[in-house]
């Protein structure tokens, strides 16, 4: 899959260029810049759930359950901090780690008892999506919503300097703490995988199995750790949705980020550059369609704005495709013209002789 | 092998999925302070239970009408108090069916389709609106401007045709909302997978903006749409012609089960005796054999999108028309198809399997609903459920543990038979 | 002198696939020695070689390196003790550069950050020191087949490898390709290096090994000097008995044109053509072999021919009929018959039974089915006259057909493919991975259908093969047939020669290679 994507990368590149120049569009027609801000935050969950979803690909397993990933991240950040008083950074960490133990019994189901991927998926993410909740009302008590005033949301946090640069400081600070760690994580991640020994040992068993193992290189050993990071990676997003935003947790409250965030790294042919600004897209319409609702002058339905990422994703997901086709039928048809051009010479040439 | 020996061979591995699955589920209930035992005990009680063996029956949630159209929630003896159990799980059951069967038909041409869910939601807004918009039209050509003063004539033809229209265009909506998915999957190679959970997401939005703007009927504080005509009403038994029979008197069980069950027998039909259901099946088996052999690939698996789609919308419709009709606001969250996806792996996409689980999985979603008055949260259902596939997927693992547990014996008495092939290395 | 390698009773039985694939196996090696091992598909010299390469565990047995026992359940193991092995498919990773693929596992690193410039520095180092040059900067799938094997062995030789394990490194090469390679090996030796060489072409033993292990049915039959023994007793250890290596043939009867491809221009995937102006006749009642060097565009010409693969420029004629666009099922009904190269994905459905699998072509015609119902009858039938005409045996009626031999799964395409007198027969490959017997009776159909008055297109990378059967051969060469050859006039050299792209002027001379 990756050999595949990894060939078509001019015209992702290209779609991803429109998205950017989209995005500075819409900055010139001057979007309010609590907006902009609020397209970056609510990236946060696609950046590190797409980071999560790249990791386990690159390592030749499709993570389908980060969406359940995501979902314990974001309940046990609050079910640590419920009347605990601890620092919701703790909280964060907690998420992390459990993000991290659900993708290491992912790992060990997959490839200890060799489920079916597609069917552990689902039925992984059905668990989390009712096990969560029955927690929540045995453990809690809650119906619908866990809040408490002892649940506190992840402060924000200015860069010194930073903050101080004319229009992008703003942009580039004030946010919470799971924000900052996923930039500096693209950039980890980005070099782990295409700068270390053990990032090319990850490539190589995702895209050559045999290969990798007839160099002593341990598959298990890899393709597990590559599952429990990327767990660590979907519960951090997953804590980000319940303490980073509105520090409560809501049933079923990922609402299919977990799979926006799967698009979002093919969409980015499992690039983390690419997968960030791609992720900053989604961020966009969500706060998009936040901002609309605030202003009920703009009459736009906000069901139809939610549905804009999808909509995007689908549409994406066709072009890359079509262009695709698209050049290789172009090819067979330049060819087919050249050699018709050949054989007429040829032709020519042969009644010049007779 | 003989009929029996099939039987049991087919049933022993659901069955000890099942087992495993609710010994693992009762970690949660004991985590919940409850009796794992008695638990299970009042949970079958509840869903597949006889009369009087339930606890909580009688206290289910309904949503009430009130004159002025909004709705109230009350806890009422009306709904599922009389009747059998049976009657309200079979009620359960038949969009359940329906979607499976549609899971599996797209299984069955090698389609890893999961788009049930958006499918369901076409059909169904798709006649929660045809369902007054078609008779409004058809009073308006008739010059009818008191439905209740309709000549009985006109009225009884209705009956027959608008619903038969309603499922028609829901089936047709289900089917290209299907097609899409299966059209990009076979021209551009989109994984189907990811496009049908987009599609999903799609349709509910969709359905929420339908449902609060354009076809939102009224202020009610929760929006939805207008309820359809009664001529387009498909009756439940209780209302109508068993209205006197006490075992359908609390469910909304009606001709939506039967055609439920005329689907189940002419997709096997289908699936089993025709050249098109051959075409799709040797498909999926190898796309490379099937296009080999001369069959034409494409429209096979086009057709088996269609199909698939169809059902869903089908199903969706049966449950605007027979059951709900109207369309709330949430209705989107109902997972019938998800959970269709689940009943046709958990069953191995097997017709009779789906008939099997179906009944089964509502029951246990019934049950676990009931329960939610005995404080435990009705996702004990869910959580049982996910177990049980997940054990069911385990098969080979199973199956080795089981054989070797009973039959090590066995095994090591069987004499290798040397074929000296290399089977090595690959 | 020690012996470099010692393996002593070695047996594996595989459960799953009900295989012993070594049965009390003896082998010994000295140093610096080239060792073939030779046997036919499935006489169990890959599972040895995996045994000794840790990628299979043994059930019973000892391996001793140097004299020493040594315990080896992973190629790590292997690799420490100075094993390398080249696999018959590459394990190499395609997105990567010749030196990343080289280095894989041993990189350069400082912290576990990956040191690029000595990487590189280091495989042109190595390469040189070979004498096998590399641009280590290319990547891998961009280079040509010989190139991959070359890095293959760069990377084990890298390990310090002392015993090299070849599991059948010509197979994919050309002639010439093949000729570089036998030189190495030679080299690596005089350097001292153990060679363990796998393969079942007799005259390269001959040509390289000091020694010749035969091995029949999972067991070692013999160890012989390779000056002592002649490639005609070999032929006989390998299969038991004594081989014919003539098949027994009337002269051809051809009669009129019945397939005529004109300029050929088709598609492999990705766009690129992998079959570039070809032509052929095909006439009634003879046997066309085409010879070559796989990859050189005969499954895509087959493809074509059939109606798998669009043809981008050209015309195909059958029957007098142009066929070009039309559909697979249209070319069938002609009577056109293909036995596909691969049958286990695309000559049978092995997820179902034997009846769904015989109807494959015939689904929608009467009896087997009528206005869209099947008739379930008919098609039992058809599977029953197909199992009692080709003796399948051990076919169960409704039972999926995945336990069957690679033999009896053939004699179920050929049963199906040859079914109502098909003018037109397309075997591409027909015989691999078969065992002798299969061979022989595929063979013998193929000609009966000849005499029958069929014309038949077959493909072969086995030259012997196609010497043995065809009445022409055409030698197709990087998408085209650079010559037409009657069989009485071809000779493997000359054949060879094609194989590797010379024009035929050339290859009768047999001067040196020209330029295409």
């Amino acid at each position: 899959m990756i050999s595949f994507l990894d060939r078509y990368q001019r015209p992702l590149r290209f779609a991803l260029i429109i998205v950017g120049i989209g995005l500075l569009l819409l900055v010139l027609f001057g979007l309010p810049i609590n907006v902009l801000q609020s397209s970056i935050r609510l990236a946060t969950p696609f950046v590190l759930g797409s980071l999560a979803a790249i990791v386990a690909s690159r390592a030749g397993v499709l993570n389908l359950a980060i969406e359940g990933m995501m979902l314990v991240g974001a309940f046990i950040a609050v079910a640590v901090l419920y009347k605990t008083g601890l620092d919701p950074l703790v909280g964060a960490l907690a998420a992390t780690f459990a993000g991290g133990v659900l993708g290491l019994v992912f790992a060990v189901l997959y490839l200890r008892i060799r489920i079916n991927l597609i069917i552990l998926a689902l039925a992984v993410n059905l668990f989390i999506s009712n096990a969560t909740v029955f927690f929540m009302r045995t453990t809690f008590g809650a119906f619908g919503t866990l809040a408490d005033p002892s649940i506190r949301g992840l402060p924000t946090l200015e860069l010194p300097l930073i903050s101080q640069i004319p229009f992008l400081g703003p942009l580039l600070s004030g946010y919470n703490a799971v924000v900052y760690i996923s930039w500096l994580l693209v950039a980890v991640i980005w070099g782990v995988l295409f700068r270390t020994q053990f990032g090319r040992h990850l490539r190589a068993v995702g895209e050559n199995k045999e290969a990798a193992e007839s160099v002593g290189i341990n598959i298990t050993r890899v393709q597990v750790f590559a599952l429990t990071f990327s767990g660590m990676l979907a519960g951090l997003a997953g804590s980000f949705l319940s303490i980073g935003v509105l520090s409560q947790f809501v049933e079923n409250m990922t609402g299919g980020r977990g799979w926006i965030a799967i698009t979002v790294s093919l969409f980015a042919l499992e690039q983390p550059i690419p997968a960030f600004f791609t992720s900053l897209f989604f961020g966009l319409s969500e706060a998009l369609s936040f901002y609309l609702q605030s202003r009920p002058e703009i009459q736009l339905p906000p069901d139809l704005l939610l549905a804009l990422p999808q909509i995007a994703t689908i549409t994406a997901l066709i072009l890359v495709a079509f262009r695709v086709r698209a050049g290789e039928l172009l090819k067979r048809r330049n060819f087919a013209a050249q050699f018709g051009r050949e054989l007429d010479k040829l032709r020519q040439g042969q009644l010049a002789g007779d | 092998m003989t009929l029996l020996r099939r039987a049991v061979d087919g049933l022993s591995i659901p069955l000890l999925a099942i087992l495993l699955g609710l010994a693992a589920s009762s970690f949660f209930v004991i985590l919940a302070g409850a009796q794992p035992i008695e638990t299970y005990q009042r949970l079958f009680c509840e869903g597949f239970g006889p009369r009087g063996c339930e606890t909580f029956g009688d206290l289910l949630i309904t949503q009430v009408e009130n004159e002025d159209g909004t709705t109230q929630t009350v806890f009422s003896p009306t709904y599922g108090a009389g009747g059998s159990r049976i009657a309200l799980l079979l009620e359960q059951a038949t969009p359940l069916i329906l979607t499976a069967l549609s899971a599996a038909v797209a299984f069955q041409a090698g389609m890893f389709s999961i788009g049930m869910d958006g499918q369901f939601l076409m059909g169904a807004i798709t006649v929660a609106f045809l369902g007054y918009w078609i008779p409004d039209q058809i009073y308006l050509l008739a010059g009818v401007t008191d439905p209740e003063a309709a000549p009985q004539a006109l009225l009884t033809l209705m009956h027959l045709f608008v619903p038969l229209l309603c499922l028609g265009a829901a089936m047709l909506a289900g089917a290209i909302y299907s097609w899409i998915p299966g059209y990009i999957k076979i021209k551009l190679n989109v994984n189907e997978l990811i496009s049908t959970i987009i599609f999903n997401a799609i349709a509910v939005q969709l359905m929420g903006y339908l449902v609060n703007f354009p076809l939102r009927s009224d202020l009610n504080n929760i929006a939805r749409t207008r309820r359809i005509d009664d001529t387009a009403w498909l009756v439940p038994f209780n209302r109508g012609i068993f209205a006197d029979i006490e075992w359908f008197s609390g469910a909304r069980l009606g001709v939506g089960f039967l055609i439920a069950l005329a689907a189940a027998v002419l997709i096997w039909f289908y699936l089993k005796r025709t050249t098109t259901g051959y075409e799709q099946r040797m498909t999926r088996g190898s796309l490379l054999f099937a296009r080999f052999g001369g069959v034409p690939t494409t429209r096979a698996v086009l057709r088996a999108m269609l199909i698939s789609g169809a059902l869903s919308g089908l199903a969706g419709a049966l449950v605007v028309l027979g059951v709900e009709r109207r369309v709330v606001d949430g209705f989107a969250i109902s997972g019938t198809g998800f959970e269709g996806v689940l009943v046709a792996i958990l069953s191995k996409e097997s017709i009779i399997g789906i008939l099997l689980v179906a009944p089964f999985f509502a029951g246990l979603n019934l049950g676990a609903t009931n329960l939610q008055f005995g404080n435990l949260p009705r996702q004990l259902g869910g959580i049982i459920i996910s177990f049980i596939i997940l054990f069911s997927a385990m098969e080979d693992f199973l199956r080795l543990r089981v054989a070797s547990l009973w039959s090590k014996r066995l095994l090591l008495q069987r004499t290798p038979t040397v074929d000296r092939e290399d089977g090595a290395a690959a | 002198m020690t012996s470099a390698l010692e393996m002593q009773h070695i047996r594996k039985y595989f459960p799953s696939s009900r295989v012993l694939a070594c049965d009390d196996v003896n082998l010994e090696v000295q140093k610096g020695e080239v060792h073939a091992i030779v046997g036919e598909n499935g006489a169990g010299k890959t599972t040895l070689m995996s045994i000794l390469y840790g990628l299979v565990i043994p059930d019973q047995g000892q391996i001793l390196i140097n004299s020493v026992p040594a315990r080896i359940a992973h190629p790590h193991d292997a690799i420490r003790l100075g094993i390398g092995m080249v696999h018959q498919h590459f394990k190499l990773v395609p997105s990567f550069t010749i030196a990343e693929n080289i280095m894989l596992g041993i990189e350069p690193n400082r912290a576990g950050f990956i040191d690029g410039g000595a990487e590189a520095e280091n495989v042109r180092r190595l390469a040189e020191s070979f004498g096998l040059p590399v641009n280590p900067d290319l990547r891998i799938r961009d280079v040509s087949v010989g190139m991959q094997q070359r890095v293959e062995i760069l990377k084990i030789l890298q390990r310090n490898a002392q015993i090299l394990i070849l599991d059948e490194p010509t197979a994919v090469l050309t002639p010439q390709e093949v000729r570089e390679l036998l030189a190495v090996v030679r080299n690596l030796a005089k350097a001292g290096r153990t060679i363990l060489f796998i393969t079942h072409k007799l005259a390269e033993v001959k040509a390289v090994a000091d020694n010749v292990t035969i091995m029949r049915r999972g067991q070692n039959v013999g160890t012989h000097a390779t000056h002592g023994i002649s490639i005609r007793d070999t032929a006989n250890m390998m299969v038991g008995r004594v081989v014919t290596l003539q098949v027994e043939k009337t002269p051809a009867k051809p009669g009129e044109v019945i397939l005529n491809a004109e300029h050929l221009l088709v598609a492999g995937s990705g766009g690129i053509p992998a079959v570039f102006g070809t032509s052929l006749e095909i006439h009634a009642g003879e046997i066309l072999g085409i010879a070559g060097v796989s990859g050189n565009g005969q499954t895509e010409l087959v493809e074509a021919i059939v109606g798998l693969r669009p043809v981008d420029q050209g015309t195909i004629t059958f029957l007098g009929k142009d066929i070009t666009h039309m559909t697979v099922r249209e070319r069938r009904e002609m009577g056109v018959a293909h036995i596909p190269e691969d049958r286990m994905v695309m000559g049978l459905n092995l997820k179902t039974n034997l009846d769904e699998n015989v109807v494959v072509t015939s689904y929608h015609q009467q009896p087997y089915s009528k206005r869209g119902f099947l008739h379930l009858q008919p098609i039992r039938q058809l599977a029953k006259q197909i199992v009692d005409k080709f003796s399948v045996r051990s076919a169960r009626v409704g039972e999926e057909i995945k336990t069957l031999s690679g033999g009896n799964l053939q004699k179920i395409v050929l049963g199906r493919e040859l079914k109502g007198n098909p003018k037109l027969i397309i075997a591409n490959q027909p015989t691999r991975g078969l065992d002798v017997g299969s061979i022989e009776f595929v063979h013998k159909t193929l000609i009966e259908e000849r005499d029958k008055g069929a014309g038949v297109l077959l493909v072969s990378v086995e030259l012997d093969e196609i010497l043995a059967l065809s009445d022409r051969i055409a030698v197709m060469f990087a998408g085209r047939v650079l010559a037409i050859l009657d069989a009485t006039e071809a000779t493997e050299e000359k054949l060879g020669l094609l194989m590797a792209g010379s024009a035929l002027e050339t290859a009768e001379s047999s001067g040196e290679k020209a330029h295409i």
